[in-house]
């Protein structure tokens, strides 16, 4: 249920991120607004209570008298509750000044904190200062004289009262969008599931199936959007792999058919090449040794090479198509490689001196591999034949190694030959390839190394070729089963 | 002492490079060309035994397998050795052909080798 889990995750992540954002920055909008709009009212109302003053005291003459001025204002601030303090202040040579106050112990904080007030400027000026609980504003209106402005009217209210009301609001406010939150997560959540993690669920399950091979599932979404489509898609593309699946196999069949046959084919070729190529082999040897006109041996000479070459041409294509077939056993055993090698390179002895090859192996006498005698010694005879024909007539060396690796033995067969290009190291292992056309047409079937490639596979190993190029001779290289003792299986 | 070598091949063309070529290398063989082994066991009935008989697998009929028992059950015919000449090379053939008789030959064979062959089984 990993994609069940992860996918909703995200997108519930994502959803809860954005849809807080939005619902938290409007929630503070609208307290913000309020909370704007509440200064303004007391500002309004501050306005209006410093004009009733301004009425209340009528000659701005009168101002000027402290005791006066200080009644005023006493009796004014007992007017309204939400009143706090309430300042006249008239200007001097420094400036403007706090003249009369009701609370006159906070006379210096107050001009300290309204000293900047510009008389000339008519505005009014509000000052509002929240800090916990309370709440106030300071109102500054100009006190107009003849046109003039002469002082100002200071007037400190409590706000407590409208915020402790605003403060219960906004609480809700803000409880209502967190529960609208959760509302919209959860019925998110639901439809996230029902339209898409479901249906994705059913796609799922439908691949996993389709997978394991069966091409017979449909996807039952009817649903008139995306999934829909993507429904019908799935099971066109289904139906569609069915159709391809079938087809390949059919293909397959009469592949193997003809694999089948092609083998056959060449088998009851090769068989029939065989007994009318038995005169031609038969007989020119000994009319090779019965003729005595050297102008005759000559051309008996290359009668019997080409001969020789058919027949090397057939047993080698008969080897290659029965090494193919399935049926085809290999009798392994366990064989102690220095001996084997040993009796390969002395029963060649004959044709590597003829070639002025040295050859010499430096396998150890402890390695053994699981392989089957003869084919194992075919291997050998192909790959040193191979090597000595494709080293130039003034011989060279041949070496043949084996390291023993974890569960198989690497043997290498190295040449101090003709090499070969990049080009001819990827196709060397190709049936009726041939390194040098023009050089070796005649003495080469081309199958060697293809036989060589199919015995090493049935064997379970793998070989290849390397070269540093041309001139720098060639070596081999195949793997065997690793084997521990000399136990034969047969005993 | 004049050898016969009795050959028993479906194919004319076996038969006569087998005869003149092992003739030519060597006047002491005869060789006695017979076409299937029908043909070969009515020779040995006529009560002449041959020093060696090459024997075909692959023939019409009768194979060479079933004419080497029917030979085989024949006391008189018994100790007459005999040689697999075929162009069945599998494994199986094989194996049955030196499991079974004194020598197994692959065709297309030369005549040199095939007579150095001849040659040490009939020495023995």
């Amino acid at each position: 249920m990993k994609l069940n889990f992860s996918l909703s995750l995200k997108l519930t992540v994502m959803v809860v991120l954005v849809s807080a954002i939005v619902i938290f920055s409007l929630t503070y909008i609208n307290i913000e607004e309020q909370a704007i709009s509440l200064e303004n009212v007391y500002s309004d109302k501050a306005v209006t209570l410093s004009q009733a003053l301004d009425t209340a005291i009528g000659d701005h003459d009168e101002l000027t008298d402290k005791q006066k001025s200080q009644n005023y204002i006493l009796n004014f601030s007992k007017l309204n509750s939400e009143i706090l303090k309430v300042s006249i202040n008239l200007p001097d040579e420094e400036g403007l000044k706090v003249f009369v106050s009701t609370d006159m112990d906070s006379i210096n904080i107050s001009s300290s904190q309204y000293n900047n007030f510009s008389y000339e400027n008519d505005a009014v000026v509000n000052i509002p200062i929240h800090s916990g609980n309370s709440h106030t504003i300071t109102v500054i209106t100009p006190i107009n004289l003849s046109g003039q402005i002469y002082g100002t009217y200071e007037m400190l209210l409590s706000m407590n009262a409208s915020y402790t009301a605003f403060d219960v609001r906004a609480r809700n406010l803000v409880m209502i969008s967190v529960i609208s939150l959760f509302i919209l997560i959860f019925s998110f959540l639901y439809l996230l599931r029902k339209i898409i993690v479901k249906p994705v669920i059913v796609f799922r399950d439908a691949a996993k199936i389709i997978g394991e091979g069966n091409l017979d599932t449909k996807i039952k979404i009817k649903s008139q959007d995306e999934l829909g489509e993507l429904s019908n898609a799935f099971n066109k593309m289904t139906n569609d792999l069915k159709k391809s699946r079938n087809k390949i196999e059919e293909y397959n069949k009469i592949l193997e058919n003809l694999l089948d046959r092609k083998d056959e084919f060449i088998g009851q070729l090769g068989h029939d090449l065989k007994n009318p190529l038995q005169p031609l082999v038969g007989l020119l040897p000994v009319i090779m040794e019965k003729e005595k006109d050297p102008k005759i041996k000559e051309h008996l000479n290359i009668l019997i090479h080409n001969v020789e070459y058919m027949r090397d041409l057939i047993i080698k294509t008969l080897q290659l198509a029965r090494l193919r077939s399935p049926d085809t056993k290999f009798d392994m055993e366990n064989l102690n490689l220095m001996e084997e090698v040993d009796n390969v390179l002395t029963s060649q002895k004959l044709f590597l001196n003829e070639n002025n090859i040295n050859a010499k192996s430096m396998i150890d006498n402890n390695i053994f591999v699981e392989a089957d005698k003869l084919r194992s010694v075919e291997l050998f005879n192909n790959l040193i034949t191979n090597a000595v024909k494709y080293t130039p007539e003034g011989g060279g060396e041949l070496t043949i190694n084996a390291k023993k690796g974890k569960d198989f033995v690497t043997i290498s067969i190295k040449d101090t030959g003709i090499g070969m290009t990049e080009e001819q190291l990827s196709k060397v292992f190709d049936e009726f390839y041939k390194v040098d056309t023009s050089r070796c047409e005649m003495d080469s079937s081309g199958l060697g190394l293809s036989i060589c490639k199919r015995i090493v596979e049935k064997h379970g190993g793998r070989i290849w070729v390397e070269s540093p190029g041309k001139g720098k001779g060639t070596t081999f290289y195949f793997t065997l089963k690793s084997a521990n003792e000399k136990i034969n299986k047969n005993l | 002492m004049v050898k016969t070598i009795i050959i028993v091949d479906d194919d004319p063309g076996v038969r006569y490079t087998v005869k003149a070529g092992i003739e030519a290398l060597d006047e002491n063989y005869q060789i006695i060309p017979v076409e299937n082994g029908m043909k070969c066991l009515e020779f040995l009935g006529n009560n002449q035994i041959p020093d060696l008989i090459l024997l075909d697998v692959m023939m019409p009929e009768m194979t060479g397998w079933e004419t080497y028992d029917r030979i085989k059950e024949n006391e008189a015919w018994r100790k007459i050795p005999i040689v697999f000449l075929t162009a069945r090379t599998d494994r199986i053939a094989k194996d049955a052909g030196d499991f079974l008789a004194e020598d197994y030959i692959e065709k297309p064979a030369k005549i040199p080798e095939l007579k150095q062959r001849l040659d040490n089984i009939l020495k023995k």
